[in-house]
């Protein structure tokens, strides 16, 4: 079994811990060992605390980093900001001058960053240590005909030099995980738009989305498969207000791909919180119905 | 204010939005040094303008051209300090999508230099409330999400743990210069 530090940052654990629970249910079943970081704080967060002070910003998360080389594992993310915050550091920290700042700082707490540990984001821990063939082989109830639009993000992919993690202009990982568990991966023409959460105001994000949106809306898929929660959360209570705006009929339920990975699994449908979001994945219950029988 | 040359600069068809059309440009070196201090604010030296950055920035796009990461990067080669560093600054319209770092060929990384000059506008107290409120909760609470009963009642009916305090007065403490940092060593 290999072992990986949980780096669960603020959002899934506070705001999704259905997300939380359903990464727990499939990383388990696909043999990974969840090492749980103890004292470990928000990444933090790319965006506002950046913008604060980037050596704060850096120092935070060094911090962070060290908590899992005390333990000698790399660490894997759940969220999109997290994996960017921290696959950052990791990044400018080989700097020297960089890292001899940062260190000062974490001095003053007995800590120092060594680069030991590793990051990566869910995604591509499944990808690399696991396989797309032993996701397949983990789902009892293949999603067969089941229609996913894919969004990515920006921060899963971006900046490719320091993410490393695929292609930025045609990337595969979600496509291929969703393929996994039987169900069919669909493009759609605006897929490399961002969420707009980091923007400041509403217009541009508004319009943004409407456009993203609208082309969802083309393909007539089932549901959205995200991993990130700052995307989701975009997309769920965002898609409600924007398609009300607009007076446009948004209307495909969002989900963060673990949990579908845990229906795929054979977790039941209430069990995995969809009733809290505002568009629920209901085409998934089909599913549910021809496992009873 | 500067005088008119009643010529105008070779800069000025690149900027349509400045109203001084023709004016000399004056370059604001404190400005540039106090960039160049930020981690990767020195970054813009190195853009030579091709606009690769402006084709895949949504922020631009939405924004029908008014958020240009081209023009910013050109204002701070200007070093045009006074139009970027000030109150309800265009740089927070920045959706941090991280397309520009992608597509400079000089890697500049202009969302860098944005973060960067965003650290200066923190500094004179021009960040918008959203940002100081998140801000303000990491530093309470470590997190960016208060922890509350409510939440790990929620995480409890998924077999979850509540969630652990974190060690805030360590994490303050590795904020910030300290008094005797030059001294150090």
């Amino acid at each position: 079994m290999k072992r990986f530090a949980f780096f669960p940052g603020c959002l899934i654990p506070a705001r999704h811990p259905a997300m939380e629970f359903a990464i727990r249910e499939t990383l388990t079943k696909l043999d990974i060992e969840i090492v749980d970081l103890e004292d470990a704080s928000c990444c933090p967060d790319p965006i506002f605390f950046k913008s604060k002070d980037k050596l704060d910003w850096l120092a935070v998360a060094a911090r962070n980093l060290t908590l899992a080389e005390d333990i000698g594992l790399d660490i894997f993310t759940n969220c999109s900001g997290c994996t960017a915050t921290l696959s950052e550091t990791y990044h400018l920290l080989q700097d020297e001058e960089l890292r001899t700042q940062v260190n000062e700082r974490l001095s003053r707490i007995g800590r120092e960053y060594k680069g030991t540990s590793k990051v990566r984001h869910i995604a591509t821990l499944v990808r690399d240590e696991i396989g797309y063939e032993a996701v397949r082989a983990s789902v009892v109830r293949p999603l067969t005909g089941l229609k996913v639009a894919i969004h990515y993000g920006c921060h899963l992919l971006k900046p490719s030099r320091i993410m490393q993690v695929d292609n930025p202009d045609n990337p595969e990982v979600m496509e291929k995980l969703v393929e996994a568990i039987g169900a069919e991966p669909v493009r759609h023409r605006n897929w490399y738009l961002c969420c707009g959460k980091a923007c400041r105001g509403d217009e541009i994000p508004n319009q943004m989305m409407r456009d993203l949106l609208t082309t969802v809306n083309d393909e007539q898929a089932d549901i959205l498969g995200m991993i990130c929660p700052t995307c989701f959360g975009q997309f769920d209570h965002g898609q409600m207000k924007v398609g009300k705006l607009f007076d446009e009929d948004f209307h495909t339920p969002p989900i963060y791909y673990f949990q579908l990975l845990a229906f795929a699994q054979g977790v039941p449908y209430e069990k995995l919180g969809f009733e809290r979001q505002r568009f629920k994945p209901t085409a998934l219950q089909r599913y549910e119905e021809v496992a009873a029988e | 204010m500067a005088e008119k040359t009643g010529k105008r600069k070779s800069g000025g068809d690149a900027m349509p939005s400045r109203s001084h059309d023709g004016d000399v440009v004056r370059v604001d070196f404190a400005f540039k040094r106090e960039l160049a201090e930020k981690i990767e604010g020195d970054l813009a030296n190195y853009c030579y303008q091709c606009g690769a950055c402006v084709g895949d920035c949504p922020a631009c796009t939405y924004s029908d051209g008014a958020f240009n990461p081209r023009e910013i990067m050109l204002m701070v080669l200007y070093g045009l300090g006074d139009e970027l560093i000030r109150e309800d600054s265009i740089l927070w319209d920045c959706t941090n999508c991280y397309n520009c770092h992608e597509r400079c060929p000089q890697q500049v990384k202009p969302v860098e230099v944005i973060i960067s000059m965003k650290n200066m506008l923190a500094d004179r107290g021009f960040a918008p409330p959203s940002a100081d409120k998140v801000i303000k909760t990491f530093l309470d609470t470590g997190r960016t999400v208060p922890p509350n009963p409510a939440i790990d009642k929620q995480r409890a009916k998924f077999g979850l743990a509540p969630l652990a305090p974190v060690p805030v007065d360590e994490i303050a403490k590795i904020l910030g210069q300290s008094a005797d940092e030059d001294g150090a060593s």
